[in-house]
């Protein structure tokens, strides 16, 4: 029991990592491409011998398409990470006035909806995928099959969905909700309560 | 009817706390699913083509920016620089954070990300100087919402992208408004440091300040590198904000070297989460914007708001109410990507320009990032100072007060926006 439950573990963690991973370097590269291709465009036009030959025959026009369907990966993955980080935020001052009990009952809803929406909008973008697979579309510069870059939403969707099922479960256990904290600076946070202000009310009990 | 019906789910949707762009979302599943025939596949398409525009990717490149920046020391010496300049007037260091707020503001595209990177710096300075906490932290957190009026600014390129307009002539028609409301603040600012007479600074001497100048020249270049780029046709928005995220780590990591290359992951990270966030609720809104558009509500809105027979002058006065008011639940983009599309086309039809009702929209945001309860920069701010939101909120109001008559400026005298653009001969 304690070897699965430490693989289950470590297979949460390496998903985690991963996820990470690939979003930061996505927001890296998408700014790296985008970088070269200005640079590119006016390089080219500069009267040095061999180099403009060599930089004409480069062809950047896929930049701004591929900058495009990076960024929807890091979007659709970077939703699925926000979730976990606890950055997507609602309209949480009506339900903050309202005993503890039925405030966490409202919170396990608005998460299972969260699944709910997520776990819906997977199967649709997965059926999707499914139809476009069988078509020869491809995209407009790259020329990469669309059902690639469409794999985003149904991968994207399930693993939000995952989330939202994982924040749910430690909701119910712990009563914490994960809280993104955007003042956090380093060499300011002394030790102390890291409480987001909306939830000073209804202090975690731990 | 089904407009009642639409908007009522969203609303109830929203009240229990959900992620805004999960109840929009399911608001659009369940009302596709019960009432209508548009087919569903159009959805998963709409998921995936809400945000495949070019213009949208100017998000995560200024997140991305304004990280670098924040981490990057710029913040620092542009910090430095303001007090060169104004630290010997009444206010001191707090009328130094206000024109830091709008130097930083004037390359950065985040209010949050402002007062971040202004306030951490300088609100325990000036606790040290014997500051009350309530009026550093009440100026700084005002000062920051500049970060959005003044040149890029991220819900400026929300609001060009849902209404179709242009992003360069928007950026540059915050500059005036933002100079001036610069200007009110540090009035508010110097008049109440005078009559509790705060501690000032000495004068710096002229190469002190030259000297500040230098050091945060850096920094400042930026507004050449996005203004100039796109006013010159150099690039587009976009390229001019990847453009400057580049530069904002060249400097930060190679130039000032407040950041190591080991401190460029996180940053990534954050952004990316961040952006993530954002793109994730202008999909779902494009999505509800395509219901909403599917069942003519849009136009049905427009023409009943029309028949009222409200003039220019009515017309903004519920405007400015409206956005107020969202302004007290909800966080500016979303507030933006749900009601432009409704009230841009009344105003095309009133006559008001686009780049007008864009700033008022946006100045309109700044009040409702400073107000609880989600005021967003009152979080950040209380996040450095240590104090509660109800305490925060009775700091911020003379300035908040400051904010809204200028609301009434920016509401009804349209050159102070668009004389800039127009004598550059953007618009």
């Amino acid at each position: 029991m304690t070897a699965v439950r430490r693989s289950g573990r470590l297979i949460l963690r390496a998903l985690d990592r991963l996820e990470e991973w690939l979003i930061a370097s996505l927001m890296a590269a998408a700014t790296g491409l985008i970088f070269v291709a200005v640079v590119h465009r006016y390089a080219a036009a500069l009267p040095i011998l061999v180099v403009q030959d060599w930089l004409l025959r480069i062809n950047l026009s896929w930049a701004q398409e591929l900058c495009i369907y990076m960024f929807i990966w890091m979007a659709k993955f970077g939703a699925a990470y926000g979730v976990r980080t606890g950055i997507h935020v609602g309209v949480d001052v009506l339900i903050n006035r309202l005993p503890d009990r039925l405030r966490a009952k409202i919170i396990v809803f608005g998460l299972l909806a969260g699944a709910l929406f997520t776990g819906v909008i997977g199967t649709l973008g997965a059926e999707f995928v499914w139809d476009v697979a069988h078509t020869q579309e491809v995209s407009a510069d790259l020329e990469l099959p669309m059902w690639i870059v469409y794999l985003a939403i149904p991968c994207g969707s399930y693993l939000m969905c995952f989330r939202f099922l994982q924040v749910t479960w430690w909701f119910v256990r712990t009563g914490a909700l994960p809280h993104h904290e955007i003042a956090k600076v380093e060499g300011l946070d002394e030790a102390g309560d890291d409480l987001h202000p909306a939830d000073l009310r209804h202090q975690v009990k731990s | 009817m089904s407009a009642y019906l639409i908007f009522g789910l969203l609303i109830a949707l929203m009240l229990t706390g959900m992620p805004i762009s999960i109840a929009l979302g399911l608001t659009v599943l369940t009302f596709l699913f019960t009432m209508t025939e548009v087919p569903l596949h159009a959805v998963a398409l709409k998921l995936f083509t809400g945000i495949e525009r070019f213009e949208i990717m100017a998000i995560p490149f200024f997140i991305l920016a304004g990280s670098f920046l924040t981490r990057g020391g710029v913040a620092r010496r542009m910090i430095d620089f303001a007090t060169s300049l104004v630290g010997h007037w009444h206010g001191g260091l707090a009328l130094a954070g206000v024109v830091a707020c709008a130097l930083f503001a004037s390359v950065c595209g985040s209010s949050p990300a402002t007062v971040v990177a202004i306030g951490s710096i300088i609100l325990p300075a000036m606790q040290k100087q014997g500051f009350p906490k309530k009026f550093g932290a009440g100026v700084i957190a005002t000062s920051g919402a500049l970060g959005i009026l003044m040149l890029p600014s991220i819900v400026k390129v929300i609001y060009a992208v849902s209404t179709n307009t242009s992003i360069g002539a928007l950026f540059v028609a915050g500059v005036v408004p933002g100079l001036v409301l610069t200007c009110m603040l540090g009035a508010t600012t110097w008049y109440l440091a005078r009559k509790n007479n705060y501690p000032r600074l000495p004068r710096a001497s002229w190469s002190a300040r030259f000297k500040a100048f230098r050091e945060s020249i850096w920094g400042l270049f930026l507004v050449v590198v996005v203004i100039g780029g796109i006013y010159s046709g150099l690039f587009t928005a976009t390229e001019a904000a990847a453009m400057s995220a580049v530069y904002a780590f060249f400097i930060a990591v190679y130039v000032y070297k407040d950041m190591t290359l080991k401190d460029v992951p996180r940053s990534l990270l954050e952004s990316a989460n961040l952006s993530a966030m954002l793109l994730y609720i202008i999909t779902n809104a494009v999505l509800f914007s395509f219901l909403m558009t599917s069942e003519h509500i849009p136009q049905m809105m427009a023409q009943w708001l029309l028949d009222k027979g409200l003039g220019q002058i009515a017309f903004l006065l519920m405007v400015n109410v409206l956005l107020l008011l969202a302004g007290n639940v909800m966080e500016p983009s979303s507030i933006v990507l749900i009601m432009a599309p409704i009230l841009f086309p009344v105003a095309m039809k009133l006559g008001i320009d686009p780049i007008h009702f864009g700033i008022m929209v946006v100045v309109n945001m700044e009040i409702g990032l400073c107000h609880p309860p989600v005021g967003l920069n009152l979080y950040v701010a209380s996040g450095i100072t240590r104090m509660g939101i109800t305490e925060l909120t009775v700091a911020v109001w003379p300035w908040l007060l400051t904010m809204l008559v200028f609301l009434v400026l920016a509401t009804y005298w349209p050159a102070l926006s668009l004389w800039l653009p127009k004598a550059l001969g953007m618009m």
